[in-house]
């Protein structure tokens, strides 16, 4: 029998891991100038940065303090100042790229459910498409990025279908999958009580698949996301990979940790989204259930 | 009184099934599994369809619901055509292993075909509670499936089927999963069920015991390609029940008899 799991003990342990980690991230490369047998040549600040200089950095990109250094007032309008005169300031990055994100994830869930249902439940159009969706799928589709950003140009459509693209199909082969492995017992003894077609699909199809579909969601979130980052780093005015390129172009590491830890942040947050989600909608599946 | 029954007119025949064949293509061989099978059942009458298991029984009920496509011959239901494919008004259908939506509660899946018929909500709960009580799960209502032990399923697909009150009830060796207690059980649930609503039932099963507790007629099919080979009248009164029905000598005494003829069967369907 396993022992019983105390939650207490486990996030003593995740908090140290946690400490010892950016400690060594902090203060380890000033370890190597010292002991250089002990550290490796590895956390060079000018490449990682430290975190007590990404958390300037934050502060400053968030407009929470000015390029000086010195805390910008709320009441006497320097926040709002920065804000102003800031294009692509932490927060007006997030909020683009989270909504890309968003709408790339939507349309990719909603075309490639759709998509996955029709030819999962019809031997006929999937024996006509299949050759074509192999090809398409062999292609990394982060390659079409550009071509993508060269036609819809650099705003945000071409980074919701970049976003879309990488999504659309994860989604649509694991509910195809889902729709092809179903019961047929469930369809019969859903016929036979007099369901028709449409009533077989909505009450019986769309719920036997839904594992599969759940299934794909969180690491479509994370493609959706990083079809989005990608269609910034190619081009775009504002957005977290906006944020990184002008960081890169000026060699700062700290400012591109910023964007990745909150890149990371919104990763974890949308996740916990869909985990909550899938435990509300697949509460019949106890074994399942995710806590 | 069996006798009398028997002599009925065309329009009393439920179901009637004519010259009924059927060939299955297995792997580019031609299999056979049903051959020139014809029977009618009265409306009222309780059917067993036995044999040994590839006997074609379950293909013969299939056809009749009309999950399988008949090679050749004619299925009426009241006297109408059936289709494959399409479900038969009127008729329900019990599976052998339950076909429980484990994405419904209990109440969710008994209340189904309700809802496909578009019954009102009120309506539907009162006739759901009704079933539940009558399966002796009302405390499980909003419980799932994957909760339930295996007879309490069965009996809660069971109700799905009834619960939309169908005049004919197509059951196909559904309480073959369950262990001989459980199945007892199920059979003086069944037969409740039955004395009341004298639905016309035809009921798959190669358990000899169980079409004897239940069935005013047995039709015996022979090992593959499945043909009736006889049919027997069981005599017993109703109501009957289905423990103490099985110490009475008319039971042993038509068990031995029907026994020696399936037995045949057995043998030669093992042979193979």
């Amino acid at each position: 029998m396993r022992r019983a799991r105390r939650p207490g003990r486990t996030l003593a342990w995740q908090a140290l891991i946690c400490v010892s980690l950016l400690s060594i991230w902090q203060w380890g490369y000033d370890l190597h100038g010292r002991l250089p047998w002990l550290v490796p040549d590895l956390l060079d600040p000018y490449f990682v940065s430290k975190p007590s200089e990404i958390f300037e950095h934050f502060l400053i990109l968030s407009c929470l303090k000015s390029k000086l250094g010195v805390f910008n007032g709320w009441f006497n309008g320097e926040f709002g100042r920065c804000m102003a005169r800031s294009e692509n300031n932490l927060w007006i990055a997030t909020a683009v790229t989270l909504k890309n994100t968003f709408f790339g994830f939507l349309t990719g869930v909603s075309s490639g459910f759709a998509a996955g249902l029709v030819l999962g439940r019809s031997d006929r159009l999937s024996a006509i498409f299949q050759p074509f969706i192999t090809a398409v799928n062999s292609i990394p589709r982060i390659a079409l990025a550009p071509i993508i950003v060269l036609a819809f140009g650099i705003g945000d459509t071409s980074k919701v279908v970049t976003s879309w693209i990488v999504v659309v199909f994860l989604v649509f082969f694991n509910t195809f999958e889902g729709a092809r492995s179903i019961d047929e017992g469930f369809v019969n003894a859903a016929r036979l009580l007099g369901a028709s077609e449409w009533q077989i699909t909505r009450t019986v199809v769309i719920p036997s698949t839904m594992a599969w579909v759940f299934a794909s969601l969180t690491p479509a979130i994370s493609f959706a996301l990083i079809g989005v980052i990608v269609g910034e780093f190619i081009g775009a005015e504002r957005g977290i990979g906006r944020l990184i390129i002008e960081s890169e172009a000026r060699a700062e590491a700290s400012g591109m940790m910023v964007a990745v830890i909150v890149l990371m942040l919104v990763g974890v947050a949308l996740s916990a989204v869909i985990w909550r989600l899938q435990a509300y909608l697949l509460r019949w599946q106890q074994h399942n259930f995710v806590e | 009184m069996h006798e009398a029954r028997s002599v009925a007119s065309p329009e009393m025949q439920r179901i009637d099934v004519s010259g009924l064949c059927k060939t299955f293509q297995l792997a580019g061989t031609a299999i056979e599994a049903v051959r020139d099978v014809s029977f009618s059942v009265r409306r009222g009458e309780f059917v067993a369809l036995l044999g040994p298991s590839g006997s074609g029984k379950s293909t013969v009920l299939n056809m009749i619901a009309t999950l399988v496509k008949p090679t050749s011959g004619r299925i009426l239901i009241d006297g109408t055509p059936v289709v494959p494919g399409h479900a038969t008004p009127n008729v329900g259908y019990v599976f052998q292993r339950d076909t429980l939506f484990p994405w419904r509660t209990v109440a969710e899946n008994i209340g189904y075909g309700l809802q496909l018929m578009g019954v009102p909500a009120a309506e539907r709960k009162e006739r759901i509670s009704a079933c539940l009580k009558q399966a002796g799960l009302q405390d499980f209502g909003n419980a799932y499936p994957s909760a339930l032990s295996g007879g309490m399923r069965q009996r809660a697909a069971l109700m799905r089927t009834l619960v939309v009150e169908p005049q004919v009830l197509l059951m196909d060796e559904p309480f073959g999963a369950l262990d001989t207690h459980t199945k007892i059980e199920m059979h003086d649930v069944l037969l409740r069920i039955w004395e009341r609503e004298q639905q016309t039932v035809l009921f798959v099963t190669h358990d000899l015991g169980e079409a004897l507790t239940l069935a005013d007629r047995i039709i015996l099919f022979s090992a593959r390609p499945g043909q009736i080979k006889e049919s027997f009248a069981v005599d017993f009164a109703r109501p009957r029940n289905a423990v103490k029905i099985r110490e009475t000598p008319r039971y042993a005494e038509l068990f031995q008899f029907i026994w020696h003829s399936l037995g045949e069967e057995f043998m030669k369907s093992r042979s193979r």
